[in-house]
């Protein structure tokens, strides 16, 4: 979970590492207001995404006229599928030098890394990846701490002033600290500024927290960080799974996807695509889902305009097959089902699965009629490609 | 033979008390695991499904023998009871909780490592080894004993690749997921190089999906086994989604694509598929 430049620095004055004074802003008003008491300022948006100094969303205000109208603008700025809803004002630095300081977790070699350059203030990937002698990087152990030794170490191999590396030592330090305290994924100060009179100054922060675990970390939420949807603007549809707590991606196809877990999600809508048909959407619908969700599930498919047939399975593990029934006659009984829909159920509970749709047939024997259903006894090729083949007929209507 | 467990691993189930812990361990009993008890702070003495409870597994290891223990407990107590369990001398772990924070995971990989012993997990169905025993959450009508061995990052994927190794009469000497959690206990590589070991084994299966490194990581291992390894990755037409920001993305190299995953695991000698129904056709190929 990503967290505002205003919030990382909130968290880096916690931690002691030195920031501008900056201001908040959320109306052309505010933005001058704090440009009286600033002086000349750098107005910068608020948004979930990098790039964007590119995008246009950093101004440089000299008086506070053009602090009102440029934030003006600013407002009505969207970057990325990110409305710019607030600014922090700043003063405007005066730069000598820029540093990279970063900590992160290798996850293949299971070390927190701290990687550190000279060269701040651009694209710290292409740096590494054109001069890789540009980089420091040193890796640590989760059980250990970061010594004061290696930190002034990592100062002096990016070329911190002699007078400073005692400042810069702390904050490399102070940084680690943080990274470990939250339980973040990734920590940047970028660029570290040096000034032209001589200070050491976070000008930029990027955190990444880990959601797993913000339940230890409750005093972010007395300052308002909470878990929040980072993916740019929502679909409709994308709205409302995620209201129903439904991991669903809108696509540009027409068959509409109902795949079971996460990893089968992914890779049945591979399978849709080798046998040439076109998902219209993303969806896990593993994990166990309440016969409710699995309802939910199928009013998104069968709702969207797009979709000309439905591409179902179930292969009960953790999710139980006798649910998936429950879900789909509940959806056919409350909404019922106006696309061609292949479904394959096999696994945990499958009997019980079995049994319940046999029951609700006899029930009402025009329950169940537009779909075709199998058992473990079909490979899930066969399913794909019925569901390809059911789209284009649907399509010749 | 098989790898990390079979019929005379025994197995503790760390959360035996609660809701999943109980359901699932009655299926892992049912299909014949030897289950030789659970834990349960504050619980001992008592029993479920006739087996005994214990409030550490230091008890239960020494009053049971205990090697291997399931672990069913919400993810904010699985770093705990993972080093208590290590600590205790317990050598095979299957973390089936979800959402265990990453730098948990860093934690428990730190002593695993100390220890000599394996995790699984988090986030994985488990592990089975057909006609022996089952831990986790894995549908038992899927698999069936046999020659081929597979290891999946996803639940989901190890049923369909069971499902046709069972169809088409070859079958499985083991099955394991690595789990789908960020952060992960054992790696593609560390398990490939068991199934390496074991002579039953005569193909593996791995499967990965787009995101992580840990398909890339397998590329050396691969390259020294004499079992053949058969790649599916998922995501090859996935659309590009989310990137790792910078820090990350120099720790961790280019964010392989599934194709370039692909690509690197054929380079490195594994058989590429692109569906389920390849896996028998290219086994039939090389005479498995």
């Amino acid at each position: 979970m990503r967290l505002y430049e205003f919030e990382g620095k909130r968290l880096f004055k916690q931690f002691g590492i030195p920031i501008p004074d900056g201001e908040l802003a959320s109306t052309p008003d505010q933005a001058a207001e704090a440009a009286t008491v600033i002086g000349p300022s750098a107005l910068k948006s608020q948004v979930l995404t990098g790039g964007r100094g590119k995008a246009g969303g950093i101004k440089i205000a000299d008086n506070v006229d053009s602090a009102r109208r440029l934030a003006t603008d600013l407002f009505k700025l969207t970057i990325k599928g990110f409305p710019v809803e607030r600014l922090l004002i700043e003063p405007k630095l005066d730069i000598a030098r820029e540093y990279y300081i970063g900590v992160t977790i290798d996850r293949a070699n299971y070390k927190i890394v701290v990687i550190a350059s000279g060269e701040g203030g651009m694209d710290i990937e292409e740096t590494a990846a054109k001069h890789p002698d540009k980089i420091v990087r040193k890796s640590y152990s989760i059980v250990e701490p970061l010594y004061g030794f290696d930190a002034l170490g990592i100062a002096k191999k990016i070329g911190i002033p002699a007078e400073l590396t005692k400042q810069a030592t702390a904050i490399i330090q102070n940084l680690y600290r943080l990274f470990k305290a939250y339980d973040a994924k990734m920590a940047e100060i970028n660029p570290l500024v040096l000034t032209k009179d001589g200070k050491l100054i976070a000008a930029d922060s990027r955190i990444s927290l880990d959601d797993d675990a913000l339940f230890r970390h409750p005093d972010l939420k007395e300052q308002g960080i909470e878990k929040r949807h980072e993916e740019g603007e929502l679909t409709p549809r994308e709205r409302q799974a995620t209201e129903w707590d439904i991991p669903y991606l809108d696509l540009d196809g027409d068959i509409g996807m109902f795949p079971g877990g996460a990893g089968f999600g992914i890779m049945g809508n591979d399978f849709i695509h080798y046998y040439g048909g076109r998902p219209a959407n993303f969806m896990d619908s593993g994990g166990g889902p309440s016969p409710e969700n699995i309802a939910r599930m199928l009013v998104l498919l069968d709702e969207n305009p797009n979709v000309k047939a439905i591409f179902g399975a179930r292969f009960g593990g953790i999710s139980r097959c006798d649910d998936f029934a429950k879900g789909v006659i509940m959806f056919l009984k409350n909404h019922g089902l106006s696309k061609p829909m292949v479904v394959r159920m096999t696994g945990n509970m499958w009997q019980e699965g079995v049994r319940l749709f046999d029951e609700a047939k006899k029930e009402n024997p025009r329950l169940m009629e537009k779909i075709e259903f199998h058992g473990i006894e079909t490979p899930i090729e066969e399913i794909s490609k019925r569901a390809v083949e059911l789209a284009r007929i649907e399509r010749g209507r | 033979m098989a790898i990390l467990v079979d019929k005379k691993s025994k197995v503790i189930v760390q959360g035996i008390t609660g809701g999943a812990g109980k359901f699932h361990c009655e299926r892992m009993i049912a299909y014949g695991t030897n289950i030789v008890g659970g834990t349960s702070p504050g619980k001992g003495g008592q029993k479920v499904l006739d087996k005994p409870v214990f409030d550490t597994v230091e008890e239960a290891v020494m009053s049971t023998g205990a090697d291997t223990s399931v672990i069913f407990l919400p993810a904010q107590f699985v770093k705990e009871a993972t080093i208590e369990a290590i600590r205790a001398g317990i050598k095979f772990l299957v973390v089936v909780p979800e959402h265990i924070p990453i730098h948990d995971m860093l934690v428990v990989r730190e002593e695993a490592v100390k220890y000599d012993a394996t995790v699984i997990g988090g986030n994985t169905a488990g592990i089975i080894t057909p006609g022996e025993a089952n831990l986790g959450i894995m549908p038992d009508i899927a698999f069936t004993p046999g020659r081929v061995g597979t290891v999946s990052r996803s639940g989901s994927i190890t049923y369909y690749v069971a499902d046709t190794l069972t169809r088409t009469g070859y079958g499985e000497t083991t099955c394991v997921g690595l789990g789908g959690d960020p952060v992960l206990g054992s790696t593609f590589a560390e398990i490939l190089w068991k199934f390496e070991q074991d002579d039953k084994t005569k193909a593996v299966v791995m499967t990965g999906e787009i995101g992580g490194v840990y398909e890339e990581q397998a590329c050396d291992t691969i390259r020294k086994m004499k079992t053949p390894v058969l790649a599916m990755i998922g995501g090859i037409y996935a659309p590009p989604g989310k990137r790792m920001g910078h820090a990350g993305a120099i720790v961790e190299g280019r964010m392989g694509t599934a194709q370039e995953k692909l690509d690197a695991l054929a380079a490195a000698g594994a058989h590429p598929c692109k569906t389920f129904e390849d896996i028998p056709r290219t086994l039939r190929k090389l005479g498995v």
